[in-house]
């Protein structure tokens, strides 16, 4: 297949983010100015790097609704244990990180070697977690984010924001994962035909368990990140972010059911939740309205781009293209001549 | 007087032409065979007779009277019923139910009156003798060959003038295959046109008045099935000779046992099988459907949980699953029962599922060479002849003849030496089929070991050494030499007495 066939679901998604920048530019002069791109670039780092494992997970199939909890669990976790201090965090971060790989390992061993629905599983864990976290601290603030990870959050080397540069090499090793190792080939096999990857020898629970963990520690390094970028931990902080890891997944092109798209879509995926965010607000809506835009132009976005909805994207698109016979607007059906009217009064 | 008479009828998929003038005339009361290679144009052509697709261009006559159904429902209504290869069946839904879908019996209420369809059901497959099969059950929980009666039930349920089997007995076993044959021979007495599709050609020779043969979208030949050699169908089908379906059978089984298995029983469908496979050896397993041939296969292969004693070249091993059993040269590989569903990705291009078992091999520092993989995959494209427009191209899009190469590729690199054949030739073309018999008895002469499933009788006879029949979940007999024969095999599948 040419390439462009191939990857048109990706393609599609970066033509949309470039058009949403655009369009955003026409609104708000400034849009596009460097300082602005650069922080929203940030932001959309936080959404791109909890994606990341969420990609993984839905290419091979499944989905994980643990990501909130995991992620606000390390960033209490990371509170507590420094207090402050960037002395701890030399085996601080390890142990948050190995924590989140081992809740994404529980999350993957009970779906594939005990068949627990990935919906089911992931939920419980989320809200065991959660239930964890509020005995743990009864509810009160913790301390604040250490120096080194505020800089690893919003700190600059030169002109570029640290955590970008963490976000492309994170970036570029899941890339090459998905397309030039055994487990990515295994992963997109195991999200196709999970029956056919199994008479292939294929190590599916292996392979599913490994994306899980990938997703766990995803999670538990952007919630450090977040907890550096609002200089502090709090609870309900990664709520936002499973509608938004999955969102971006899907906005990239990746087929929810699993076994097609890339990272690189969901790059863009997480470029466009961004923009949007700094698109809505210049509505002027309040913010309950603001919350009910959101979710139906994602809920559009993704009908668009993804195939796994094919039916509402056809109709989405029959209704883009003018039908023929009726007019578009006021002036033209005024135009109309009056044979084409003889009905009206 | 003619029922079907179809002439010049054109068909295009975009650039691809499936229908290049096709004509095809068949009245009441014939069986009458469409015969061609796959690709040939059959599908596409019965396709449109059962409203599925609509013709560019040509004209087809029912009854004298224009037909272009819109829709399976409206070519049903004028009297065309089709049963296709992909199963149409709910799987939730009871056998009853699936016959008479939408079309139910009902009450005043308009609700489903379950009497009166259980009677119906009973009525019609008492009526043409349908094999035992129980109105009430779910479809989902019948093999392969009950749907394909269910299939053939539903079909007939709506009294229909022409009836159309489009390979309907590939997915059955022998006394079912019979049992269809007998039927069809029937309908056509009681003055219905059965329209016949098979790659077997001693199936259309038994059954069929007359034969069209399509070849590249055309209809080259319509013969009276008395009056045409089978090399002289084969021919046609291929536009060339094929020097012969089967390759000749030489002897190449050495002393070595490759495969020894004791004792092996699964669930209550596999009662202690005793094997011996010889390395060069091939050895047919033959047998009524439902008897323990695919447990044994899905045993041995390791994706069912068995007891038993195993031994591969002489060492004793667990089977645990196709992880262990597909590694290297002293292990297991099989072509499984269902290309689609356990033999290959559909959505994933054919180098991609040639390379899938064995691709941790072509990585170096967990990186995959893609320049070895690619040379590999294109030696295996040239080496089984695989016809693709490119390595990329999705294997969904292939011929079923091409996907089945595949499959056998994809066996070929794990470098196993053991290879468990399920119905290899299901649904592919007779140039294929020669192509795969011919590659089975190449590889046993280098030393491979087969096991070899066929629902096909003739093809265990043509070229299995052996034949292994089995019957409850047992070997019933082993045959070798002079009495390799259907009427063996059958014999010995069927009663107890032919075991001595």
């Amino acid at each position: 297949m040419p390439f462009v066939a191939r990857h048109r679901a990706i393609l599609l998604a970066y033509l949309g983010m470039i058009g949403l920048l655009l369009l955003t530019s026409l609104f708000s002069p400034g849009f596009l100015a460097l300082a602005h791109l650069r922080s929203m670039s940030v932001l959309a780092a936080f959404i791109g790097i909890v994606a990341l494992g969420q990609t993984f997970v839905i290419l091979g199939g499944g989905i994980d609704l643990s990501v909130p909890w995991v992620l606000n669990s390390s960033a209490v976790l990371l509170t507590l244990i420094s207090n402050g201090q960037d002395g701890p965090l030399g085996w601080a971060m390890p142990l948050i990180l190995a924590c989140g790989g081992a809740i994404g390992a529980i999350n993957g061993l009970g779906i594939a070697l005990f068949g627990v629905p990935p919906i089911i599983m992931t939920l419980a864990v989320n809200v065991i977690l959660q239930g964890g976290i509020l005995v743990y601290t009864g509810g009160a603030p913790t301390a604040g984010a250490p120096p080194l990870i505020q800089y690893l959050a919003v700190g600059r080397i030169g002109e570029f924001p640290v955590v970008l540069i963490i976000w492309a090499v994170l970036a570029g090793a899941a890339s090459l994962a998905l397309s030039k190792t055994a487990f990515g080939r295994h992963l997109y096999a195991v999200g196709t035909s999970p029956t056919v990857a199994a008479y292939s020898g294929v190590p599916t629970a292996q392979t599913t368990v490994l994306a899980y963990v990938t997703c766990g520690l995803t999670a538990a390094l952007a919630g450090m990140l977040l907890t550096g970028y609002s200089g502090q931990a709090y609870l309900g902080m990664g709520d936002p972010y499973l509608f938004t890891s999955i969102a971006a997944v899907a906005i990239g092109g990746a087929s929810v059911l699993g076994g097609s798209g890339h990272y690189i879509g969901t790059i863009a995926g997480a470029f466009v939740l961004t923009i949007l965010t700094g698109l809505l607000p210049a509505l002027n809506l309040s913010n309950g309205a603001l919350l009910i835009v959101y979710g139906v132009v994602i809920l559009v976005t993704v009908s668009l781009a993804s195939e796994a909805f094919p039916e509402l994207g056809r109709a989405l698109r029959r209704l883009a293209v003018r039908r023929p016979g009726r007019p578009r607007n006021m002036a033209e059906a005024i135009k109309t001549p009056a044979g084409n009217r003889e009905d009206m009064p | 007087m003619d029922l079907i008479q179809a002439t010049a009828v054109h068909k295009r998929f975009g650039g691809i032409t499936a229908l290049n003038g096709a004509d095809f005339v068949a009245r009441s009361g014939e069986v009458h065979a469409l015969l061609g290679e796959n690709g040939a144009g059959k599908s596409t052509f019965i396709q449109i007779l059962a409203g599925a697709i609509r013709a560019d261009a040509g004209s087809i006559l029912l009854k004298g009277k224009p037909f272009a159904p819109a829709s399976p429902s409206q070519a049903q209504a004028a009297g065309v019923s089709a049963v296709f290869q992909e199963l149409s069946l709910v799987p939730d839904l009871t056998v009853a139910q699936n016959i008479w879908f939408r079309r139910e019996p009902l009450s005043a209420l308009r609700t489903v009156r379950p009497k009166a369809l259980r009677q119906d059901t009973q009525a019609l497959l008492d009526r043409y003798h349908f094999p035992r099969l129980a109105a009430d059950l779910e479809v989902r929980r019948l093999t392969l060959a009950e749907r394909q009666v269910v299939e053939i039930a539903k079909a007939l349920a709506r009294s229909p003038a022409a009836l159309i089997l489009d390979e309907a007995t590939s997915a059955l076993a022998p006394r079912e295959t019979e049992w269809l044959l007998t039927l069809s021979r029937d309908l056509a007495q009681a003055g219905m046109l059965v329209v016949f599709i098979s790659h077997r050609l001693a199936e259309v020779r038994r059954v069929a008045d007359r034969i069209t043969v399509f070849r590249n979208g055309a209809t080259v030949a319509v013969h009276d099935t008395r009056e045409v050699t089978d090399d002289e169908l084969i021919a046609e089908m291929l536009g060339r000779r094929l020097d012969r379906l089967y390759p000749e059978r030489v002897a190449t089984a050495t002393q070595k046992l490759a495969l020894k298995v004791r004792g092996l029983s699964a669930g209550h469908r596999l009662a202690g099988v005793d094997l011996d496979l010889a390395e060069g050896e091939v050895l047919g397993i033959a047998g009524l459907q439902g008897h323990g041939q695919r447990e044994l296969f899905q045993s041995l292969f390791g994706v069912t949980r068995a007891r038993g004693r195993v031994e591969l070249w002489g060492k004793a091993v667990a089977l645990r699953g196709p992880r262990q059993t597909l590694g290297g040269e002293f292990g297991l590989a099989l072509v499984p029962e269902d290309r689609r569903n356990q033999g290959l990705l559909l959505s994933k291009s054919l180098r991609e599922n040639l390379t899938l078992s064995v691709i941790p091999r072509f990585a170096r520092f967990g990186i995959i060479d893609a320049a070895r993989e690619k040379a590999l995959v294109e030696e295996m494209v040239q080496f089984l002849r695989i016809r693709a427009s490119s390595p990329e191209q999705l294997a969904g899009t292939l011929s079923g003849g091409n996907q089945q190469k595949v499959i056998f590729g994809k066996m070929l690199l794990t470098q196993s030496r053991i290879l468990l054949l399920y119905d290899p030739t299901r649904g592919v073309d007779v140039g294929t089929k020669g192509e795969i018999f011919q590659l089975m008895r190449d590889l046993a002469a280098k030393g491979y070991a087969i096991l070899f499933y066929s629902s096909d009788l003739l093809e265990l006879v043509h070229v299995a050494d052996r034949v292994a029949v089995m019957r409850n979940g047992r070997i019933a007999a082993i045959l070798a030499g002079d009495r390799v024969t259907e009427h063996h095999i059958l014999r010995a599948a069927m009663f107890e007495s032919a075991a001595a």
